[in-house]
Parts: C-alpha cells; structure tokens; sequence
C-alpha cells in the first residue's frame, strides 16, 4: 500500500542525506590516508597520501556544508514534511531565530561542532608542515565519529546516529493522519522555538561555544601525533597558538552563557554551578592547566608527561559533557531540559574510542617521554606553575565528580544527590582553588624560570602585602564582609589585582606585548572581586512585608522574596518607591511596566528615575515564562523579574453580567456603588471606533461622564447602532471599576434613554515580582573580558615572534 | 623528584579531605516514609502532583506561600509547603523533584524542579483541526 503523499519537498532531504554519507565516508579515507602518509617512511609515499588525505577531507568539508546548507533551507522553507523542521521552528519565527532552531536540535548541534572541526582542519592543512599528516588524522577520526551521529542508519537492529531529514511521517509511524496521501494540508505550523531560547544569545552563544569546544581537539590531536609518532617533544611550541586560542574562545563561550543566564533567565544569577554549566567549565579549567605546564616545559624542559593528561584529559571530558548532556542522565538536576534520542551508548563508545587508545599510547611511552631529573628550586616560577595547575586539577575533579553524581548513582546504584543549596555546596570548596589560583597566579610571575632571585621576590612580595592588607581591611571593614573565606578571598583578589598591575607598570614598563599573562592574571583577580562583590552582597530588596502571618509554617528565615505589587500603588522597596503602572501586549509577550523612582531623602525631589519592562511569554504550550529587566549601573545592576500575575483568562469566561436599567434623559444623574455617572449628551455619530457605520444606518451614542468618588473621572460612550432592520448593542466597559454601560433602549418621545448598566467585582490587577541588587557585577564582566584579552595578547605574541623568526635568519647561521 | 612525591601526597591528602567533607554534605534521594522522623537533613524527593487535592496560592494574601499535595514513588501523599511563588506551568508537571525538610507532618520544600511533558515528545502530534484553504 504505497501512498503518494502530497506536497513533499523530498530533494534538499536526499541531498542533503547523500551529503551526510559523502561527509562521513570521507572523514574515514581521509583519517585512513592522513594515517599511512604519517607512517610512510619513503617521502614520495609520504607526499602522495597527504595530498589524497587533504582532498577526501575537502571533500569532506564540502559535505559538511552541502548538509548545512540543505538543513537550513529545509528549516527557512518551513518544510514541515521533516520532523527537525516540524519540532524546531514555526513560521511566526523571526530570520536569526531561525538560525537558532538550526542548533536547538542534538543533530544541528553535532552538525555545528563538524563545521568547526572543518574549517580548523582547513587552517591547520594550510599552516602545518611536518604535523600536517599526523594532527589531521586525529582530526579525521573525531569527524568521523561525529559524522557518524548524523546517519540515521541501522546496523544490526541498533540505530547508529540520528539524521536531521528525517521526515515527520516516518519518526511518527503510530499517528493515523499519515495514512492520509494530504496529511501535509493539516500541518500547518512547526511546534516552534523553546520560548527561553528566542532571544539572541541563542543567535551567538553556541556558535562560540562549539567553537571552543571544536577548538579543544587542536591540543588533543598535537599530543596524539606527539605520542602516535615518539615525536614526544616537536610538538609543545606549536601547539601554544592554538591552546591559547581555545582558551580565550572557550572562556568567551562560558561567560556568554553566564551573561545569558543573567540577562534572560530567572536562575537569579550568571551561574548556578547546574551541570550544564560545570560540563563546560571543567574542559576550560583543564586546558587553562595545560597551557600552563606547556609554557613550563617550553622553558624548562619540565612537566612534559602533565601537559600530555591535560591536553588529553581536556578532549576527554569535552566529548564527556557531551554524553552528560545528551544522554538525559542530568534529567532530575538539571534546569536545562536535554532528551535522550537514544544516542547514549554511541557516544560512550566514541569517548571510549578515543580516550582509551590516548591512555594506551601515554601509558606505553610514559618513560620515553623527557623529563628532567632533578629537582626544581622551589622559589622557581616553574615549580609554582605546576603545584598551580595541580590546584586546577583538583578542582576540575571535584566538580566533574559532583556533577557526575547521576552517573555514580546508575553505576554504583545509590542515590545520593548535590544538596539543595547547590551553590553554597560547590563554593565551599571552589572558593580555596579560587584563592590560591589567585595567590599563586599574582606571585608566580615575580619568580623566574629555573632560577630563584630570592632577595628581590621577597621585597617586592612585602611591598605589595603592605599594600594589600590594608586595603583588604579598609574594603571588608566598609563592605561589612564576615565570612572568614570570604575576607581572605578578597584579601586574594586585592592581591592579584595589584600585584598585577604593579607588575604591568613598573616591572614590564607597561609593555604591551609582554604582558599577556599578568593582564589575563589581573583579569582572573578583578573576575573574583566581581564574583564575591555580586554574589556574597547580592541583595533581595523585594522583601516582603505584606504577608500574612500563616503561623508556625513560617520559620523565621523563611524567603519571602516575592513582593505583591498592585496595579498603581507605590511599594517602598530600600531607597526605591517602586509603582507597578499597567502592563502591554506585544505579542507573544506581556510587559509590565514597573516605575521605580528614589526621592532624595532631604527635599523630596526626585534623584532617579526609571521604568522596567520585565516581561512574560504566555505561551500556549509551556504557559508563563518570564524574562527579567535589568537597570545597569557602573557599580550595581538593579534586577527585576515577574514571578507570578494574575490569571485573567479566568476572569473572562464568566457568568453573565447583570445589567440594571435606569432610565436617564440628559445631564441626569444615577449612582453605582463607587461612583457617579452623568449623562452628558446622546448624539449620532457617523464614526466610532467599534464598528464601521455605513451610509443609512444609524448610530446613537450615549456619552457619558464616570466620576469616581476619589474625583478621578473617566468617560465612557455605549452605541446603539441600526444597520439595516437590525439593531446592535455596543457596550462600552471601565474595566478598571469593573462597570459596563449598554445603551438598551432610545426612547425618542420623552427625550430619555434606557441606559443599562452591569457592575461586577474589580479584577485586583497586580504582579509578584522580585527585585535583586547585585553590586559591583561590571567588574565580573570587565574581569572576564581582561583575562580573555590575555590570552589573545600572549597569542599574537607567539604569532609575531614565529613571524619574525622566519622572515629573519637566525643567529648563528 | 622528592618535591614533586610530596606534592603528590599533599594533592592525595586534600583530595581524602575532599571526599570525607563532601560526604557528610550529600543529600539523598528518599521517600515522604523514609524522609519522616528525620528533620536535620535536607532530602531529595521524587513525585507526581496529586491533582485532585486542593492547592493553596493566593498572592494577594501571601506571595510567597503555596502548599499542595505530592506523591512519592511508594504512593505516600503529603502536603508540601514551598515559600515562594506557585511555578509556572506547574499544574502541567509529570514529576516534580523536590529538595527540602519535613517539618511536623509537613514537607517543606526549598527548591522545586519540575519536569513537564515536552513538547518535543515525539509521540505527541498536535494536529490542528483546520483544513487550508487550498
């Protein structure tokens, strides 16, 4: 029973699908003729396989981007015939969105991370020369696991990959519209965009993200081909570049999802230590590690066998946050709603598949790679660096563990948990690696490779404690700090930020090229100062005092962090008279317009003033989502959310309203329960803006004057239309007192009208909503922006000194 | 290498540390029955909303106090109380992941993690009734 459906789009899918298999086959001849050309001994072999190798992996490029070209004219075409399609977009999605719905899904998101893989392969084909064969052939390896998520195959009854044309009425065999040859013509729309995920961070973010975790194979594949070829050592030099690279776009990736956190979700902060989070951040902190023990061992010739755990350990645990994220594991901690698409045991295989012939290899050659013998001084930079990176271990380690916990759970079948306040729980402990990275990380540059200067390293070191400890108390006395952490966290941070600068200006002379690490360094301390300024002082200024005590259900610590705002009443929230003044549709979002002035405490004049539109999405499928508003200040942000209003959906299907007559002629009077209602004039009019009035018909319109007893005065004018021989009523409403007038009755012969008016109960209008001061958080963001542009200044300055050394024959030659 | 043995033992000291802290730290997943006589510890608790018992929220007595029923995976029902707002979406929930104390013969819960059916389920075809025009 063949059906012939109709109105398919069957080409761009058969493309793109022939494209997936083009990518995927050759990813596998390239890593195959990348991997003999890095073994062939004669360099005519050798030549020959690098140049197949390069061209199958242009041709694998080139079906990476047939696959994402197809893709996204499939999604912009709103071909909802394919289920990636049909589960990802709608038509109402504005063009970037459309872009996001490209990488909501698991397979855009493995078709991002190929794209980067790609175009990194490329630059590295055209920038490599005696690596080339051994780096790419790593590369090819990973493409081809990746590529092979794409295929949507099945091997011996096991599904291998998830490909992203599949079409809707092949993922939903059991639904009966599919019988039917239209059923096209009854899928109008797309389930559309998660609502959280409309919003440009999603257009940026994981582009960035991708591209620093694409970026990690770069160090991963140059210790591989170091190992693969017990060519332990050629590789630490060229490797810098790159692991800088990834450093600083990784840092941007994770700090744009903080940023996002902050700006658009109601977490309450820019991190939350959730598992999503961590899984990107651990890489990070292991990478960060790596580059430091590889500059050490570009010095010193020591701590080459941790550069291998880092660089390798880092990829690992990439590929790992992917498996925790994609595999539904989190599904209990995390906010973050990933679904499993049953690639689960794939992806272990893939991390099985490449960490394990990386710890093989590592195992077998760890004596054959160099070390040095000796003992370092410990006043040496080196000796610092390493104890560092091992401080950066540890706490990588303690949060993977942590967030590994549903892992542990499943294996080892028990059932413990992170405990509610997961924050406070991470903090403990992250805040130590924290100051001695900090400590470490201000100091560690007053020491010099291999040598100790002991008697200048510790004038200078009592210099700057002399300068920091007294500003450590000046700001902890002043910014009422009383956590014994928390003041030697500051006191650290102080200390990195001046022991940086001081090294900037006066050791460095303000010499921009040599400064990479004490800026990414005085980054790393002002990141702190922001981080304990905005978090241990963050401050919930919507407490609530108008709560009703419910007795002994509320213990005395209980968070009230909601406050009731009703529609024009002034709340005095600190030094804010903060007035809840109407809300607006544009839709699908609701924005409710929040007044916030501070009066000055001596005249009453106004010293600020200003509006904030959080808004809510009311959604037809996921109901209310809100999205804060935020008042940016250069030392504190003002954040303001809605937490709950209203349901007026209810209000709406009410009972009938009750209408009482009154009969009125002109410039009466009659009273409702809150006001007073004149009749000022009955009139015909040729326009309203009700009802399109035609020539012939009649309209009559009562307008009449509503004062309300506090004097506020509204005014209101019900119609009485005739078109043809039929007569409308056009009510006209005061929502606001809940009064509705009806003009029922003309009564032309006594000049009077029969005026109808209904009064119901007041729908209170009001929002919950919460407001949160977090001081200082600019710092958080120029801290993390610094550090990042570290990275960037230490790489362009190994860029231009591998310029310069080729350009100008070197010494001695 | 007699500095980096060291090193090596203070890093498997600190990580014994580690371990013996966090372990008296970590929660557990438990039911109301288990949960029940023990008031100290947070616990973990896994349930589905009882729709047919009555939820309490009203923002204009008291914003942040909402209580409802939960049942636990052994089909014990208690009254939950969470000082905060009513969750978006919340009658919608499949399960709830609650982090929280018993206090009385009350559960009083700190954080709520919902997990509502998604609209990404694949087995869900909303089909709408309108036939087009072409």
């Amino acid at each position: 029973m063949d059906i012939h459906f109709e109105g398919e789009h069957l080409l761009p899918g058969q493309l793109g699908q022939i494209a997936v298999y083009t990518a995927f086959i050759f990813a596998l001849i390239a890593a195959t003729a990348f991997f003999i050309a890095s073994y062939s001994k004669k360099d005519k072999d050798r030549i020959y396989w690098n140049r197949a190798g390069r061209i199958a992996f242009f041709i694998h490029s080139a079906g990476v981007l047939v696959i994402i070209i197809n893709l996204y004219y499939i999604i912009h075409s709103h071909f909802f015939e394919y289920y990636y399609a049909w589960s990802h977009s709608s038509k109402a999605l504005p063009m970037n969105y459309l872009l996001s719905c490209f990488w909501e899904g698991q397979e855009g998101s493995f078709l991002l991370w190929m794209f980067w893989n790609a175009v990194l392969g490329i630059v590295l084909i055209f920038t490599l020369k005696e690596a080339e064969s051994r780096v790419l052939s790593v590369f090819a390896v990973v493409q081809g696991f990746l590529g092979s998520m794409l295929l949507g195959l099945y091997v011996f009854g096991y599904k291998v990959g998830s490909t992203p044309f599949a079409l809707l009425r092949n993922e939903m065999t059991n639904a009966p519209i599919f019988q039917r040859a239209d059923y096209l013509s009854f899928i109008q729309d797309g389930n559309g965009l998660n609502p959280l995920l409309q919003n440009y961070w999603m257009v940026i973010h994981p582009p960035i993200l991708f591209l620093g975790f694409a970026s990690t194979l770069i160090p991963f594949s140059f210790a591989m081909s170091g190992l693969m070829n017990r060519q332990f050592t050629s590789w630490t030099k060229p490797v810098m570049p790159w692991a800088l690279f990834s450093c600083a776009i990784l840092g941007t990736g994770i700090m744009m999802g903080g940023a996002w956190a902050y700006e658009s979700l109601t977490f309450g902060g820019y991190w939350a230590w959730d598992p999503v989070e961590n899984a990107s951040l651990v890489p990070w902190l292991t990478l960060i590690a790596g580059v430091h023990t590889a500059l050490v061992f570009n010095k010193t010739g020591r701590s080459l066998r941790t550069t291998y755990i880092f660089f390798i350990i880092t990829f690992v645990l990439v590929l790992y946050s992917t498996f925790l994220t994609r595999s539904g594991i989190l599904g209990d901690t995390s906010v973050h709603a990933f679904t499993d698409l049953g690639m689960s045991g794939q992806l272990l295989f893939y991390m099985a598949g490449l960490s394990i012939p990386a710890i093989v290899l590592l195992a077998v050659y760890w004596n054959k790679i160099p070390s040095v013998k000796k003992d370092e001084n410990v006043l040496s930079r080196e000796f610092w660096i390493f104890i560092g990176s091992l401080v950066f271990l540890l706490s990588s380690l303690h949060i993977a563990f942590n967030t590994s916990l549903p892992v542990w759970n499943k294996l080892f079948g028990t059932n413990l948990a992170v405990p509610a306040d997961a924050v406070a729980f991470y903090n403990k402990v992250q805040i130590w690696a924290a100051i001695i990275i900090a400590l470490f990380a201000a100091s560690s540059l007053y020491l010099k490779f291999k040598q100790a200067d002991v008697k200048q390293f510790y004038v200078r070191m009592l210099v700057l404690l002399a300068i920091a400890i007294p500003l450590t108390a000046i700001i902890a006395f002043t910014g009422k700090f009383d956590v014994v952490s928390n003041i030697i966290l500051l006191f650290a941070a102080i200390f990195g930020v001046i022991a940086n600068l001081y090294y900037f200006i006066i050791v460095l002379s303000g010499k921009w090229k040599l400064s990479g690490a004490a800026v990414a360094h005085l980054g790393f301390a002002l990141t702190l100062v922001g981080i304990l300024f905005s978090s241990a002082k963050k401050e919930t200024i919507s407490f609530n005092s108008m709560g009703i005590d419910f007795g002994k259900e509320f213990t005395a610590d209980a968070q009230r962090s909601n406050m009731l705002l009703y529609k024009n009443v002034p709340v005095k929230m600190k030094e804010y008279m903060v007035t809840y003044v109407g809300d607006s549709v544009a839709h699908p979002n609701f924005y409710y317009k929040v007044n916030y002035e501070v009066f000055d405490s001596a005249d009453g004049s106004v010293k600020d003033r200003f509006t904030l539109y959080p808004n809510a999405q009311i959604n037809p499928k996921m109901g209310l989502i809100a999205n804060p508003d935020t008042r940016h200040y250069l030392t504190r942000d003002l954040y303001t959310h809605v937490t709950s209003v209203p349901d007026k959906t209810k209000a709406d299907d009410k009972k009938d309203k009750e209408f009482k007559s009154h009969l009125m002629g002109k410039g009466d009077t009659v009273f409702t329960t809150g006001s007073y209602v004149i009749l000022e004039s009955i009139e015909r009019v040729t326009n309203s803006k009700k009802v399109i009035i035609q020539e012939g018909d009649l309209a009559v319109s009562a307008n009449l004057l509503v004062k309300k007893l506090d004097g506020q005065s509204y005014t209101t004018a019900p119609l009485f239309y005739i078109h043809g021989d039929r007569a409308t009523l056009i009510d006209d409403e005061l929502p606001e007192m809940g009064l509705t007038f009806r003009l029922n009755k003309i009564i032309p012969e006594e000049n009077k009208i029969d005026l109808q008016i209904a009064e119901e109960e007041v729908q209170p209008d009001f929002i919950v909503m919460t407001a949160i001061v977090f001081p200082y958080i600019n710092v958080l963001w120029l801290g993390i922006v610094i550090t990042i542009l570290g990275f960037v200044i230490s790489l362009v300055r190994i860029w231009q000194k591998k310029r310069s050394s080729k350009t100008a024959p070197l010494p001695g030659l | 290498m007699k500095k980096m043995h060291i090193a090596g033992l203070v890093l498997i000291a600190v990580a014994i540390g580690l371990i013996v802290t966090m372990a008296s730290d970590y929660s557990q997943y438990e039911t109301f029955s288990s949960a029940n006589g023990e008031t100290k510890k947070d616990f973990h608790i896994v349930g589905t909303l009882v729709k047919d018992k009555d939820q309490f929220y009203d923002p204009i007595k008291d914003p942040n106090y909402f209580s409802f029923f939960l049942q636990d995976k052994n089909g014990d029902q208690c009254k939950v109380v969470f000082k905060g707002t009513k969750p978006q979406d919340f009658d919608r929930s499949e399960q709830i992941v609650l982090t929280g104390k018993m206090e009385g013969a009350d559960f009083h819960a700190s954080h709520i993690l919902m997990k509502c059916p998604s609209k990404y389920k694949v087995d869900e075809l909303e089909v709408t009734e309108y036939k087009s025009n072409t």
